[in-house]
């Protein structure tokens, strides 16, 4: 075999090398992106069961529209244990 | 003042005392009339001393597949929310820790017995929110792993957020509906809100010590392990179990109230609260929930936009 074709196709196998090594990347990195859509939709649907027949805010504790203000003297109503 | 345009009527029910208030005092009556009809309902589906409430019955199963009303299911889900939320600090399956403390009757009873009470086993930690199963489409609920159901944490709170909207809807009124101190308000609020004093006791005078605020949206609750105490073993004991040792929870803080969107998410962060001892401060201030906590000292801390109060010790 001459110099030359033994240099043409040590080559022609690194571009191949080359191409599959790029196409696996491709292919793994896609697999990783549907992955972790999937598991964004699965994990959204698990958090999201509970909330069947439920009000708004299921997934967390409701922060009040405004919180207490202050006030002076004796309440209407007392919040204690009972 | 609020006082004279407001219609107030205060009576007995699941062993403690409720308060209605009504921003039209004309509309008192028809307030109580709804509030009696839910507050029925809600006993009749998880009072723990009625044996033939839905609860017991799913107590009683052996761990057996058991029907429920839509109502007993929407309670479940509710207390499994809180304990979700919690990540497991409120659990509904403290139902035989309860007992096994002695408080296995309505509490006036137990607080009228006067028998000395002993511990029937050592305190183990409850069987978890988990081993509950919930279909809430077919009404199917199980309990597995030996668990008892007691909904005590989150039923009352839960039941004052229906009362509120149901009488808010029908009487189109503002209304505050307190069970037991845990208190929801809906529909349209006195020009100055609702005027709520805070303190350790709901059933304390007027001017207990503690913290006057207004309220004009949601639901506020107070937890505390100074009320709803008897004697076990020669010591006192309250009713807030920490599912981690099956113990009542052995808290830093003396007395917890909460806002929140509802009063069963506030009833939810003050029991939480209390069980989670320091821990409770930055969890409350990350979920952005208005608290106040008062030590054993009476020393009190206030986060997350609650008004500031000194409390005793500054005041002093």
């Amino acid at each position: 075999m001459r110099r030359n074709d033994v240099q043409f196709a040590a080559a022609a196998r690194d571009d191949g090398i080359r191409k599959i090594s790029k196409v696996t990347w491709r292919a793994g990195a896609a697999g990783v992106v549907c992955s972790a859509l999937i598991a964004v939709a699965f994990g959204h649907h698990a958090a999201a069961q509970p909330q069947k027949g439920g009000d708004q805010g299921q997934g967390t504790i409701v922060i009040p529209a405004q919180p207490p203000a202050p006030a002076h003297g004796a309440g209407q109503v007392n919040s204690g244990a009972s | 003042m609020t006082t004279l345009t407001t219609g107030t009527d205060t009576f007995s029910v699941f062993g403690t005392t409720a308060t209605l208030l009504v921003s039209e005092p004309d509309m008192v009556e028809a307030a109580r009339i709804i509030a009696d009809e839910q507050l029925a309902a809600v006993d009749r589906a998880c009072s723990r001393f009625r044996p033939d409430s839905e609860l017991s019955r799913l107590n009683a199963a052996n761990g057996a597949v058991t029907g429920v009303s839509d109502l007993f299911a929407e309670l479940v889900e509710a207390a499994l929310r809180a304990a979700r939320l919690t990540d497991g600090a409120v659990d509904p399956t403290c139902g035989q820790a309860l007992e096994e403390i002695g408080y296995d009757r309505d509490f006036a009873v137990l607080q009228a017995d006067e028998q000395p009470r002993h511990r029937a086993r050592p305190a183990r930690r409850v069987p978890g929110w988990r081993s509950v199963q919930l279909d809430r489409k077919r009404l199917l609920a199980q309990l597995a792993n030996g668990a008892q159901l007691d909904l005590g944490a989150t039923a009352k709170a839960w039941a004052a957020d229906r009362c509120a909207e149901v009488i808010a809807a029908k009487i189109g009124a503002g209304v505050l509906v307190s069970l037991g101190g845990d208190m929801a308000v809906a529909g349209p609020p006195p020009a100055d809100g609702w005027r709520v004093r805070v303190t350790d006791d709901h059933a304390a005078g007027p001017e207990a010590p503690g913290q006057t605020v207004t309220i004009r949206t949601g639901g506020l609750a107070t937890s505390s392990t100074t009320v709803r105490t008897w004697a076990v073993g020669g010591r006192r004991v309250h009713h807030i179990i920490d599912p981690a040792t099956g113990e009542p929870a052995g808290s830093c803080w003396r007395t917890v109230s909460v806002a929140a969107g509802r009063c069963v998410d506030a009833n939810t962060a003050s029991t939480a609260a209390i069980i989670r001892g320091e821990a409770a401060l930055p969890w409350l201030n990350e979920a952005g929930l208005p608290a106040r906590l008062v030590r054993h000292d009476g020393s009190v801390e206030t986060i997350a936009g609650w008004p500031h109060d000194p409390g005793p010790t500054e005041a002093a």
